[in-house]
């Protein structure tokens, strides 16, 4: 009888920590899209999605400006301009090892990547240097854009005790503990 | 004394004046503007060409291809597509830039003068002030307003105009203007980009350009005069040609193929340009209001016209047979030009006028004006080697012009007739190696030569109140050497620094009218840096 109580005290622990619940706010002191992501959780990891984004090259312009993927996504980048294009980072997250050049390719043509670090990765094409975009590359799949106003909604967050950080393109990273439990909530005022 | 001091700081202000003057550039913001895009997109250096620049050039100022979806300032239309439709009935629709397509540029130089600059003080009598030319110098370059664009229907535009030239605004002038009529082949059935007509005032298609030059010294070959022999001390020759190569043409021009590879062909028929008369209140010109004088002048005084001819060949030697077609080379590292080699030759047939009194019979005045139309030609060949990021390029001119000398029969006061003398000849060129060690830093050696017997002979016994013309008071020999190492460096995309030293050709100062040397042969180097941006 013991036995059976306890095992149903853990079987609903785990049912209440596996419900999905919210993270909201808003990313304040910056204009325009910002990312927001659940960092790294220890112990847990997350199968990469299959789904393969797609970074367009278009009116010589990367297409989205900023992409958010999980880690482990493979991104296909595509050039659909009549020019040639190419496409290089410098970094990954920071580290400069991890820089790539995807080499030059012309309009139809696709090539793929797969990002298996997490970190923020600068875009360039070095033909056209006013060419540029994001990818930042989150290490769990609960993460979510801004709209303009910086309001932001990451859905399907299982209640427990996260950090969550705020990117913005030119501004310093925040990061802040959240505990959600059905929703929770975190505000970000970031400078640059 | 103190006129004969103007006229000496006149002419070396006129020497400044042509270092710099001639050294026109444009780079286009006007085209970043519509695009979107980087200067870089198009240009090495500003206003050095990349192959995609010369291929927008050569599009008449459009992308090659789908130019429609890169342009993020829509035109406006100038009627709707579907009136091509109602064509005779209508007016073919065409198209204007969504923005004002005007570009502004400025530029500003610093100068240092070797010590040899007052030597020529030494043709002055003993205790006489002379003009001191200073060491160091601010110069004022340009203010130049430029537009260019597409009207659609492949008919591209050029104005460029010098609001102020050296801080004078009163100096400015027209540079180019033109339309140009992009691929008119397909309407009668040639193959794509080989014919193209150009109606306007341009520069002729040179092998390299002067107009739209990044060095900060012109080539000396391209502003070679030829000036017969007119020092009383030697043979005289009647040859007194202004024309030069740089100079600008109006007229019409033909041409075909790409500046990017492949052929290139262009023929211009101009106006002649040696002596023209100047187009402000000449009395015998109508006026546009009707009366019979008080026009604007002509700009030729000739009905024959200038022939320009050149013909290219670019060879592109990329190994990938896919990157050797397109506009350019694409490796890994992102597209790039073409390692290539341009063969090319020119040639300009024209001929310069020359007036002197004379009478047909032994009078004390003369009653007539005897007209001398001497031929005169300029050919040469050129080359152009780009690997990587090394550019070597070279041009050799041969010039010949014909001496029609006024001939005074005995008992003569005044000539009848001409004969024709020893022909006024010159040749040289210049061979320039550009380096990009940075995208924003490209080093640069030239060398220019410009062999001129009448210009050594002009400069011996010169006085300076009355000098031969610039740039050269007195050349010590009949060849001149000048050696150019500079550094060009982009601060931003449309702002650059450069620096130029040059090691000019040697001098002497003679006794006037003598062959007496008052001083050993110098040169006036010269280090020149400056700051120009275009938006």
């Amino acid at each position: 009888m013991k036995r059976n109580l306890v095992l149903a005290v853990l079987m609903m622990t785990a049912f209440v920590t596996s419900e999905a619940g919210t993270i909201s706010g808003k990313v304040s002191g910056v204009a325009g899209e910002s990312v927001v992501y659940v960092d790294a959780i220890q112990g847990k990891t997350f199968p990469a999605p299959s789904q393969q984004p797609v970074m367009d090259q278009k009116g010589l312009m990367f297409q989205p400006h900023i992409m958010v993927v999980q880690q482990g996504t493979t991104v296909d980048f595509l050039n659909s301009d009549s020019v040639a294009h190419n496409v290089f980072w410098i970094s990954i997250g920071g580290n400069k090892k991890l820089g790539h050049n995807l080499g030059t390719w012309p309009k139809g043509e696709k090539r793929s990547f797969k990002f298996d670090t997490s970190g923020v990765v600068p875009m360039f094409c070095n033909v056209h240097p006013e060419m540029s975009a994001f990818i930042v590359v989150v290490p769990t799949p609960y993460f979510a854009t801004s709209d303009q106003a910086g309001n932001y909604k990451i859905e399907n967050v299982p209640d427990g005790s996260y950090t969550v950080t705020a990117w913005h393109e030119g501004a310093k990273n925040q990061s802040k503990p959240v505990t959600v439990a059905g929703d929770g909530k975190a505000d970000f005022t970031l400078s640059k | 004394m103190l006129k004969r001091h103007q006229t000496r700081v006149m002419v070396f202000c006129q020497l400044l004046v042509a270092l710099f003057a001639s050294s026109h550039s444009y780079a286009i913001p006007a085209f970043s503007r519509q695009y979107g895009t980087s200067c870089s997109t198009c240009h090495i250096d500003f206003p050095k060409l990349n192959d995609f620049g010369k291929a927008f050039k050569d599009a008449g100022f459009k992308f090659p291809k789908d130019d429609e979806t890169f342009i993020k300032i829509p035109p406006v239309m100038l009627g709707s597509q579907a009136q091509q439709e109602l064509w005779p009935h209508t007016i073919w629709p065409g198209s204007i830039p969504g923005l004002p397509p005007i570009g502004l540029r400025f530029n500003q130089f610093f100068q240092v003068t070797s010590n040899n600059r007052n030597n020529f003080n030494s043709q002055l009598a003993p205790g006489t002030v002379g003009p001191f030319i200073p060491r160091t110098d601010f110069q004022p370059g340009f203010f130049s307003i430029f537009t260019a664009g597409n009207f659609g229907s492949g008919i591209a535009f050029w104005v460029d105009d010098d609001i102020s030239v050296s801080g004078a605004n009163a100096n400015g002038g027209l540079g180019d203007a033109y339309l140009r009529f992009v691929n008119l082949s397909r309407f009668v059935k040639l193959p794509t980009d080989s014919l193209t007509l150009k109606v306007g005032q341009f520069e002729l298609d040179l092998p390299f350009t002067q107009a739209r030059s990044y060095d900060i010294s012109p080539y000396d070959i391209y502003s070679q005069a030829n000036i017969g022999a007119v020092n009383p001390l030697y043979p005289q020759q009647f040859v007194n040609n202004s024309f030069t190569l740089a100079g600008p043409g109006r007229g019409v021009e033909l041409s075909g193929g790409h500046h990017y590879g492949g052929y290139r062909y262009a023929i211009a028929v101009v106006d002649q340009n040696t002596s023209g008369t100047p187009p402000t209140n000449y009395p015998n010109v109508p006026s546009a209001t009707g009366g019979s004088s008080g026009g604007v002048g002509y700009f030729s005084d000739s009905n024959f016209k200038d022939l320009y001819g050149r013909l290219a060949y670019r060879f592109n030697l990329e190994r990938d047979p896919a990157s050797r077609h397109e506009v350019q080379a694409a490796g890994a590292t992102g597209p790039r030009d073409h390692t290539y080699l341009t063969l090319g030759s020119y040639y300009f047939y024209g001929r310069s006028v020359q007036r002197a009194p004379g009478s047909l019979s032994n009078t004390s005045t003369p009653t007539i004006v005897l007209t001398a139309r001497e031929p005169f030609y300029r050919l040469g060949g050129d080359f152009d080697f780009n690997y990587r990021k090394l550019d070597i390029y070279g041009l050799y001119m041969y010039g010949h012009d014909k001496d029609i000398v006024p001939f005074i029969p005995a008992g003569f006061t005044f000539p009848n007739g001409f004969i024709s003398g020893s022909p006024a000849t010159f040749s040289g060129g210049f061979i320039q190696a550009d380096y990009l060690v940075y995208p924003w830093m490209m080093t640069i050696m030239r060398w220019d030569r410009v062999a001129s017997t009448s210009d050594f002979l002009n400069g011996i016994g010169a006085s300076a109140s009355s000098p031969p013309p610039t740039p050269f008071f007195s050349p010590f020999s009949s060849v001149r050497n000048r050696f150019t190492p500079g550094v060009q460096i982009l601060i931003h995309a449309n702002i650059k620094a450069s620096f130029e030293y040059q090691v000019r050709p040697k001098q002497v100062v003679y006794n006037p009218g003598t062959t007496v040397q008052l001083v050993s042969p110098f040169r006036t180097n010269t280090a020149t840096a400056a700051l120009e941006f275009v938006y």
